[in-house]
């Protein structure tokens, strides 16, 4: 009998051998990492050798469903994959294969039908040696042949495999050509939009020959204190019942009303990072898509912010019926390469998002090849004749797709901005916007640099804008991504309804705020001794040399730069407060065996 | 349709003329397609229908349907079940392009599924084994006299949403609207007021109930492709 509101039971499949089985998690485990990232990152700390190839066959996929997930507790539906990086490697490489781990999460409904199903998660190894999916119902679990699916565009593939499937509902979640090509920064996606974007795990999953999950259940966990968690659940959907103005401004504009305020505030990537604000920004803005692309209104499971825009989009690049721009992808894929014609930026996602890969990455790749172009660092020729500039929608699709197939100037773009600078060499590196190889995301770095630097400098899967900026947010966002909550609905869940007192409800074991906060803390030391395993020290805690030398040149906060001695103290100060030695940024013993982390010391 | 008292605070008129807008004369209204014609001769009746404008597909319909519907004793007292979408007669159904159809018992007036049953009528109440409960007009199943031949089920799949599938574990027709005694959780919980309890013609067009038929309207209206 497992702690109350999981199975305290994994899905193993197996794909070299075929063999699927249904293993223990055990209690402590789940005491101690809660499930979702942070029963992900022990799973992956146990069982993986440091220094393992991330597209080898023992290289571990774990889609992770935390204890809120499959409840209907709003906004609470996020499914985490788990895996080792395809994405990142330390500057002193103490492996062949060093790497550190990688999580992103998704929303919409594959996390809670893989609790209905009966799991708090699916881990696969192996790898198959013909394009397959896996087929799961209930108890029932099958491998089968996705031959026919290999090729197939997320979008085409969406519609598909679920008319292939019929009637009964499913819950799915897939790769593109991309994955399917093994592209280092290719990603996951589900209902054809939703992806599990960063640190390239659709290119694992890609490695394995697995094309898609496919996952239907009829059970539900039982929760501990079912008139407690009755009467928080209650609660905590009247709070969002009440449709105050957060809730409706996420419901209007979802993330892309940060594309107006983030400009503004000059926290916005533009031009590859060398300004803050883009004054085209009304162009791609919230205002603009509700006028002229997005239709309709799209929740995860249980959500009441409806922060999906579905859209269509008509001119000159065909016919798209997809998601509108949101604030990463409007701005990696517009305002960072000076794109503001929103059909073409439309193109942009639905093709990057149709190929399955990471739009964050791709668009920080093209943007740091337009400046190279700029620059004089590289030439035409270099991009297989393609003519990149600033604002260039032909060029920046012609290169995504090269990326996408790893045709010609692709195969290396698609290793990212580290990989590139590193072939070009001639100072690019200073303008290649990526720490410990993967790239940064749309907030930019030098207004607000002490909560941003360190967000993006000291995050476990390389550069993350949603890792938080302090030990406290850090080990926050730990929390959520192991419950399954998303970080969009926080704000709600505080006083009487906070995380702690619902998942007290769910477990029945009483959470006090000192030993909820420790768990965040714990999973984020955990996630931080696998990468130091594989060698990644201080040096890796960074950011981007751009960000000393480069000062905004226009809007409000001109002049904005990082000041290198003050990152250097804040970084002091961040390893101080997490008692992390300052020279090797190891967590120090005592702090290790008072996290019960024992086993890593 | 002007004598039709209003569910809620919406007047009925506009809560119909807004959903049908761009349908091209079809009205699109209940938790399934169909158009009404401008009188109604046959009277109204009280149902759940659905603004398809308005549905997100978040499916909070479905975990307060399956709470209410699956009420379970603790110390002694009734107490809402624990939400488990398997279990609730409301059920959204997802398409690409993006489009969420919720999907539930129409209360059809000529209840194919009731005329599908074989059970001979009870001698002193009338009543099929499947029959219309008087009170809120809902299909009900008297699980003592049913044989699960599932006629019912197939009637409804054929002619209408599909909504009646067998009970997982007793075969039993079942997934047929309760109403929640009068008091819809769906409607009650819906956070973007997409459902509504309220009167429509009893003789509306019954035709496009399946989800199918209905994305496909919608998809063409929404996305004029």
């Amino acid at each position: 009998m497992s702690t109350k509101g999981y199975y305290g039971r994994m899905l193993e499949v197996n794909l070299s051998t075929g063999k699927i089985e249904k293993t223990r998690i055990p209690d402590r485990d789940i005491h101690m990492f809660l499930g979702g990232r942070g029963l992900g990152a022990k799973i992956l700390y146990d069982r993986l050798k440091p220094g393992t190839d991330p597209l080898s066959a023992e290289n571990i996929l774990m889609f992770m469903a935390g204890p809120f997930v499959g409840y209907p507790i709003p906004s609470s539906s996020r499914t985490c994959v788990v895996t080792k990086s395809t994405r990142t490697s330390p500057v002193t490489k103490k492996y062949e294969h060093s790497s550190s781990l990688s999580y992103s999460n998704m929303g919409g409904f594959f996390g809670p039908e893989l609790r209905y199903a009966g799991y708090d998660g699916l881990l696969v190894t192996g790898k198959a040696d013909k394009p397959v999916y896996i087929h799961i119902e209930d108890d029932k679990v099958s491998i089968k042949n996705a031959s026919k699916y290999w090729g197939m565009g997320t979008d085409e593939f969406d519609k598909t495999f679920h008319k292939d499937l019929g009637e009964d509902r499913h819950e799915s979640c897939y790769i593109g050509p991309a994955g399917e090509n093994q592209v280092p920064m290719a990603c996951i996606i589900n209902t054809a939009a939703r992806a599990a974007g960063r640190g390239g795990t659709g290119c694992v999953m890609g490695s394995k020959m697995l094309k898609a999950i496919a996952v239907k259940g009829t059970a539900v966990p039982e929760v501990a204190d079912l008139k407690k968690y009755n009467e928080l659940l209650e609660k905590i959907r009247r709070s969002f019942m009440k449709k105050d103005e957060n809730v409706m401004n996420w419901r209007y504009g979802g993330t892309a009303n940060a594309l107006a305020s983030s400009s503004s505030n000059g926290t916005q990537a533009v031009k590859n990072y060398s300004e803050g604000t883009y004054s085209e920004i009304d162009k791609i803005g919230t205002e603009a898509n509700r006028k002229k692309i997005w239709k309709r209104d799209f929740a995860c499971y249980s959500c009441q912010l409806a922060c999906k825009k579905s859209g269509f989009a008509k001119g000159a690049y065909g016919v798209q019926v997809h998601d509108g721009p949101e604030y990463e992808t409007g701005t990696m894929m517009g305002a960072n390469l000076m794109i503001s014609d929103l059909n073409g930026l439309h193109k942009l996602i639905y093709d990057g998002d149709n190929y399955g890969i990471d739009i964050i990455s791709a668009g920080n790749t093209i943007g740091f090849l337009m400046e190279a172009m700029e620059r004089g660092d590289i030439d035409e020729d270099f991009l297989d004749g393609i003519k990149l500039s600033w604002g260039d929608v032909e060029g920046s699709l012609a290169l995504l797709h090269k990326i996408c197939k790893r045709e010609g100037i692709g195969e290396l773009a698609g290793q990212g901005v580290k990989a590139l600078s590193e072939r070009i060499g001639k100072n690019t590196s200073e303008y290649a916007i990526h720490v410990k190889g993967h790239e940064l995301a749309a907030w930019n770095v030098p207004v607000g640099s002490s909560y941003w630097a360190i967000t993006y400098a000291t995050s476990n899967r390389g550069a993350c804008h949603m890792n938080g900026g302090n030990t406290s947010g850090q080990d926050n966002a730990c929390l959520r991504d192991s419950l399954g909550a998303c970080s969009f609905a926080s704000s709600w869940y505080k006083d009487e309804v906070h995380y702690r007192h619902i998942l007290s409800a769910i477990t029945g074991l009483e959470w006090s705020e000192e030993e909820f906060n420790k768990a965040g803390s714990r999973i984020f030391t955990m996630e931080k001794m696998f990468n130091y395993r594989e060698g990644f020290r201080r040096e890796d805690d960074t950011i981007p040399e751009k960000f000393f030398k480069n000062e905004f040149t226009h809007g409000d906060h001109k002049g904005a730069i990082v000041e290198r001695d003050e990152f250097s103290k804040n970084l002091d100060n961040y390893y101080e407060s997490r008692g992390w030695d300052k020279a090797t940024s190891r967590p120090m013993e005592n702090v290790l065996r008072d996290m019960d982390l024992n086993f890593t010391v | 349709m002007e004598e039709i008292k209003t569910a809620g605070k919406q007047s009925r008129r506009h809560f119909l003329s807004r959903i049908a807008a761009g349908t091209g004369g079809l009205l699109i209204l209940g938790s399934y397609g169909f158009s009404i014609k401008k009188d109604s001769k046959e009277g109204v009746i009280r149902a759940i229908a659905v603004d398809f404008e308005k549905c997100t597909g978040c499916r909070t319909c479905e975990s307060v349907c399956s709470e209410y519907n699956n009420k379970t004793i603790l110390n002694g007292e009734m107490i809402k079940g624990l939400s488990n979408p398997a279990k609730s007669n409301i059920r959204v159904y997802h398409f690409n392009p993006d489009v969420d159809i919720p999907s539930t018992c129409a209360l059809c007036k000529d209840a194919p599924c009731i005329e599908a049953c074989p059970v001979e009528p009870h001698p002193e109440t009338g009543h099929k084994a499947l029959y219309r409960d008087d009170k809120l007009n809902t299909i009900v199943n008297d699980t003592e006299r049913c044989i699960a031949c599932l006629n019912c089920a197939l009637a409804c799949s054929e002619k209408r949403a599909g909504v009646i599938r067998p009970d997982p574990v007793t075969g039993n027709p079942a997934f047929m609207c309760t109403l929640c005694g009068g008091n819809p959780q769906c409607v009650k919980y819906c956070p973007y007021g997409a459902l509504k309890y309220m009167e429509m013609p009893a003789d509306r067009n019954l035709d496009n109930l399946a989800p199918e038929k209905l994305a496909e309207i919608m998809i063409d209206k929404f996305y004029n492709v």
